[in-house]
């Protein structure tokens, strides 16, 4: 029974989603200062429905690619299952250890160098220092960015910035592996080698979930999808048939624009 | 089945308790790494690096001797000591307030991305003052053998001080970084506030100097039993009697328990404020 615990069959539920609501109120104002909290101008709340009554399980073995229109609740569902945010209503249960690359959380602090935003990251993610060091080198090798590893992150560019970041949520190997978005900076040789890499983790006890607007990605890779709109999943199931009607809803379907980016 | 995380609406506004502060314990290796690397990238680049830990309570004691001794022309050491000692225990708490104030905000990216227990980011910053405080500790005490302080068992009565002056620090570093992540504005004010607070401790003059009519403000001023009672343990080799200990540690109890409630409850929301 022991070790069972670290081994999952393909099947189990890695995570179970249920009558999820997120809402949460947001000034428009950007940046809320004193003066208008005083004097209550140039100040407008606004309620987001982010997630509306979701239900989803996610079995162990699954890549579950997750399209839709921008704001559709893609990232806040990402959020919640992750523990970043805790729903307004609802449950989720999460089997295992998780481990996100939500719009590039490496690198927080740029005038800290890659090596330590890494391992302040993984620190904050609650691994240890010496489960870190342990898979250091590996993330360095995979980011493949030379000496620019020990140099603060304010001298990175874009591109180096995603390859750590990848670099660090698929070498920690996890039960649970979140990407968000990240796939779309980095160049055409880092696309395709960070797509083989999630190839190799797909076959594994792991479940996947790939945040994308790249439909050609979510096709090739994933074994099942979810349409959200307006924080509601509007279709669920095999890749090509919800990556048509997605399409089709976005009257792209004659043009391949959308394929071309990972 | 492995470890299982739920993720539910947290009940009357607080995460569970005892499993949040179990958290933050583990953190613990986060709160030391993350000091060193930002204490090492303050520095980083400049010619002294890390001896501008040194360096700065060292020129900051020498611009005070040059006003009082030099300028001012008073002989007597007293002056000039209790000055160096009152400033740096106060600059200790001031600069965790200012570091606080920023932890939350500028630590946006690993907020959004990561699931931990916020707390680490204020205690953080604190543990981070307080490494640019310890220095000072030399200078105290090269200042202490060259002046002829008294040296004696009451110097002892240093370390409660410094623990109450730490909790107390801690408390308003949360209270300072919550507040500015609601109103950005908290660092712009933060400057004012703590030079007026300055003017209103016992750190320019003694707590006996005080106008009478000026004596209530040394009940409502925290920091007045904090830096009393420090340079009066440095500079007369007097021990700060048990009131002064009572009003020093409750002062520091309540607000930091105050601080910590108001975070816990804040803090589902810094995720999608920043």
């Amino acid at each position: 029974m022991l070790f069972e615990s670290e081994a999952h069959k393909e099947g189990q539920v890695a995570i179970s989603v249920r009558k999820l609501n997120l809402i949460y109120k947001t000034t428009v104002q950007k940046k809320p200062t004193f003066r208008q909290a005083l004097t209550r101008t140039g100040r407008k709340i606004r309620t987001v429905n982010a997630l509306t009554d979701l239900n989803l399980e996610i079995p162990y073995g699954s890549v579950l690619g997750v399209i839709g229109a921008n704001g559709a609740g893609k990232s806040s569902l990402m959020r919640v299952v992750a523990g970043i945010v805790p729903p307004t209503a609802g449950r989720v249960e999460v089997y295992g250890q998780v481990s996100t690359l939500l719009s590039l959380g490496v690198g927080f602090n740029s005038r800290l160098t890659g090596r330590e935003n890494v391992i302040l990251g993984g620190l904050a993610a609650g691994l240890t220092k010496s489960e870190i060091e342990d898979q250091f080198s590996a993330i360095a090798d995979f980011a493949d960015i030379g000496e620019a590893i020990d140099s603060p992150m304010k001298t990175y560019s874009a591109g180096m910035y995603s390859r750590l970041a990848f670099a660090v949520a698929v070498v920690v190997e996890p039960d649970v592996l979140i990407v968000d978005e990240a796939l779309s900076t980095g160049d055409a040789k880092f696309k395709k080698k960070s797509l083989e890499k999630i190839k190799t983790l797909r076959g594994e006890n792991r479940a996947i979930i790939l945040v994308s607007h790249a439909l050609a990605t979510i096709k090739e890779i994933c074994n099942d999808v979810i349409w959200l709109d307006k924080g509601k999943i509007v279709m669920r199931g095999n890749p090509d048939e919800v990556v048509a009607a997605y399409k089709e809803s976005l009257q792209v379907a004659k043009s391949s624009s959308a394929d071309e980016d990972l | 089945m492995g470890k299982v995380q739920i993720y539910e609406p947290f009940k009357g506004g607080l995460p569970p308790v005892i499993p949040y502060f179990s958290d933050v314990w583990r953190r613990r290796e986060f709160i030391s790494a993350y000091s060193r690397s930002e204490l090492r990238a303050q520095n980083f680049g400049s010619f002294f690096g890390q001896l501008w830990l040194i360096l700065n309570p060292l020129i900051l004691a020498f611009v005070y001797y040059l006003l009082i001794t030099v300028i001012g022309g008073d002989t007597g050491s007293e002056r000039f000591a209790h000055l160096t000692a009152g400033l740096f225990l106060f600059y200790f708490i001031t600069n965790s307030m200012m570091a606080g104030s920023k932890s939350i905000t500028s630590g946006g990216k690993l907020v959004l991305n990561s699931a931990f227990p916020r707390l680490i980011l204020p205690i953080s910053a604190t543990v981070i003052s307080f490494f640019k405080f310890l220095p000072t500790f030399f200078i105290l005490g090269f200042m202490h053998l060259i002046l002829g302080l008294p040296i004696g068992p009451e110097l002892f009565y240093l370390f409660p001080v410094l623990l109450a002056s730490i909790i107390f620090a801690l408390g308003t570093a949360i209270i300072t970084s919550i507040l500015n992540v609601y109103f950005r504005d908290t660092k712009n004010f933060l400057p004012y506030f703590t030079r007026a607070w300055l003017y209103l401790s016992p750190v320019l003059y003694t707590a006996e100097q005080l106008k009478p009519a000026l004596k209530p403000i040394s009940y409502l001023n925290p920091l007045y039993t904090f830096i009393g009672s420090w340079t009066d343990i440095l500079i007369k080799g007097v021990a700060p009697t048990v009131a002064n200990f009572v009003t020093m540690f409750s002062w520091a109890i309540v607000l930091l328990l105050i601080a910590v409630f108001m975070f816990m409850r804040r803090e589902r929301e810094f995720a999608l404020r920043i």
